[in-house]
């Protein structure tokens, strides 16, 4: 308790979101989806250890355990729930990064700050698009390899698209 | 200093979550958990994509290394070959007697702008800085070197001199030129007396009022300004009171340096030629001089004063090595009986000394473990008698004893001995 009396605000607040969120991201499927209390239990344990140690393999294992979750809730379906769902983990995992730029006492600086949000609101834009091609995709009959090639195109996206803002950033 | 860059748990967790995310997407054919890994997989990229190739150099330089006791400068970083690195925290240990800035030494920001610590230090002395601890982190905090060590910096700090100020003047001014009136008569400016004119004297001397009416030639005569040798004794046989620093409780020697300092300070810019002489811990002994080079000298000496015994051989026969026609300014809490023997010395072949009382009041020592503490103030209640007594003979020998404080302590006293030099005196030899 005196540890968290000694935290300045902003660093509460990243903490709350660390609790929250992965909690959150699990209750964002659909409301028949709703998990059973033990996986809920086992998130808001995780997500505890993940607000107390942000830079533990707890914060790793509460991911992981949401993205389990959707895995077995959503099926093949696309529920629109998912992108608040990947919003929240994203929420969550910048708050961690926020955290852990040095020890507890360090508070967390708005130049430090801004710049996380405007890199969280482009790498956020992500969600959304890979929904709408889900859904645009979704119904269709699926040819052979489509998968494994939807991989190697996202990998490939991804490399594209780190290189175009990696150029822009060195330009800037 | 160098380190090494790993991966962030930030990263690990990145890569682990879009792989799982992807897995679980294809195995279980389910495309809204490829939703949920979208970002991740960006993140983990950019993350990788910033691999760092560089071999950063870190090195902490202070702007300032020698401060007067209350100043402050700041310690700055410089990294050579970090052109990789984003972000930069710093963590500086505490030391006793140094205000930080931020209050817990923590300082963090961008690159583009590293962070500093503002160093206050709050006494005089010599300061090794705490160690501190670096890191840095690559853009989209994929990467982090360190945290790694650095030595703490040293800092010399001054005494603090500002609160005092003599309007009167020094005695026994026996020098060449200075600004204290000399009991013979020379080129001064301040008017001393009027008398016939004799061969030799300057025709601008002469007064043509007095001469007019007295129908003889009259001049003006004043007073030489000159200066004085003044000699500063700094008892440092031990350490009596709590320091808290500058703005907090005084020991006797935070007294007694900061004095010295002082009055040092104040006759080197009146043109007097200032001599030091530390009694105890390390000794040290600065010659007679004048000048902004010699009270930088002066400070520095004063600055690396500590207090311990005298050696058994050089106790019982202490020299002080006082030039003739010197004032002797004695900081001393007078509970050493070398130094009192010293003084009382000084007094009988009858150069003028002034005793700085540098005793805090109300102080009270420091209790050693297993020791009664009804004892020890028993002890020491028999010791400050002992020294009233001391004190209290020498006032007898014409010895003044003034306790510090501050702006206008030495006037009256300074003033007294200057009257009293034109008295015939005694000698003792």
């Amino acid at each position: 308790m005196s540890l968290l009396a000694r935290e300045t605000r902003a660093r509460l607040l990243l903490r709350a979101v660390l609790l929250v969120a992965p909690v959150l991201a699990v209750l964002a499927a659909r409301p028949e989806d709703v998990p059973n209390g033990w996986f809920l239990a086992l998130t808001l344990v995780l997500s505890v250890g993940f607000a107390a140690m942000p830079e533990s393999a707890l914060g790793t294992m509460c991911l992981g355990v949401v993205v389990f979750w959707w895995m077995l809730a959503a099926g093949d379906g696309v529920p629109v729930g998912a992108v608040p769902a990947a919003l929240l983990l994203l929420a969550a995992h910048v708050s961690s990064v926020l955290l852990s730029y040095g020890p507890s006492k360090l508070p967390v600086g708005p130049a430090l700050s801004g710049r996380w949000l405007r890199r969280a609101a482009g790498v956020a834009v992500a969600a959304p698009l890979v929904w709408l091609v889900a859904v645009a995709v979704d119904g269709q009959p699926e040819p052979p390899g489509v998968w494994v090639s939807g991989l190697v195109c996202a990998v490939v996206v991804c490399i594209v698209a780190a290189i175009a803002v990696t150029v822009r950033e060195d330009e800037a | 200093m160098t380190g090494r860059w790993r991966p962030t748990p930030a990263l690990a967790r990145a890569v682990v979550v879009a792989a799982l995310a992807v897995v679980m997407s294809v195995i279980g054919a389910a495309p809204a958990v490829m939703v949920l890994g979208a970002p991740f997989i960006l993140l983990a990229c950019f993350g990788l994509l910033h691999r760092p190739d560089s071999e950063p150099v870190i090195s902490a330089v202070l702007d300032h290394r020698w401060l007067h006791e209350g100043q402050g400068t700041t310690s700055r970083l410089a990294i050579r070959d970090g052109e990789d690195v984003e972000h930069v925290a710093r963590l500086m240990a505490q030391t006793p007697y140094v205000a930080l800035h931020p209050s817990t030494g923590l300082a963090a920001g961008l690159a583009d702008a590293l962070p500093t610590i503002e160093i206050g230090p709050r006494r005089w002395g010599r300061r090794v800085l705490g160690e501190e601890l670096v890191c840095l982190t690559t853009p989209w905090a994929g990467y982090r070197w360190g945290p790694v060590r650095l030595p703490g910096d040293s800092l010399r700090v001054l005494p603090h001199t500002r609160r005092f100020d003599s309007r009167t003047d020094t005695p026994r001014p026996v020098g060449l030129v200075g600004v204290n009136r000399s009991p013979r008569l020379g080129a001064g400016v301040e008017f001393a007396d009027i008398r016939p004119f004799r061969p030799g004297d300057r025709l601008r001397r002469i007064s043509w009022r007095v001469s007019v009416r007295s129908r003889e030639l009259h001049v003006t005569t004043s007073p030489a300004e000159e200066d004085s040798g003044v000699l500063l004794v700094v008892d440092a046989l031990g350490d009596h009171g709590r320091s808290s620093g500058l703005d907090g409780t005084a020991s006797s020697l935070d007294q007694g340096v900061r004095a010295a300092a002082a009055v040092a300070e104040h006759h080197i810019r009146t043109g007097d030629r200032v001599g030091l002489r530390i009694v105890g811990g390390d000794g040290g002994l600065l010659g007679y001089g004048a000048g902004r080079r010699h009270l930088r000298s002066v400070f520095d000496l004063l600055a690396g004063v500590r207090a311990g015994e005298l050696p058994d051989g050089i106790e019982s026969r202490l020299q002080l090595r006082v030039t003739g026609g010197s004032v002797v300014f004695v900081f001393s809490p007078m509970l050493g009986q070398t130094i009192v023997t010293a003084t009382a010395s000084l007094v009988q072949r009858g150069l003028p000394v002034v005793v700085v009382d540098t005793l805090p009041p109300g102080v009270s020592p420091r209790v050693p473990d297993g020791v009664d503490p009804r004892l020890a103030d028993l002890a020491w209640r028999m010791r400050k008698l002992e020294r009233d007594q001391v004190l209290a003979g020498l006032a007898a020998l014409g010895c003044p004893v003034i306790a510090w404080r501050g702006a206008g302590t030495l006037d009256d006293v300074l003033r007294r001995l200057s009257r009293r030099r034109s008295v015939p005196q005694v000698v003792t030899r």
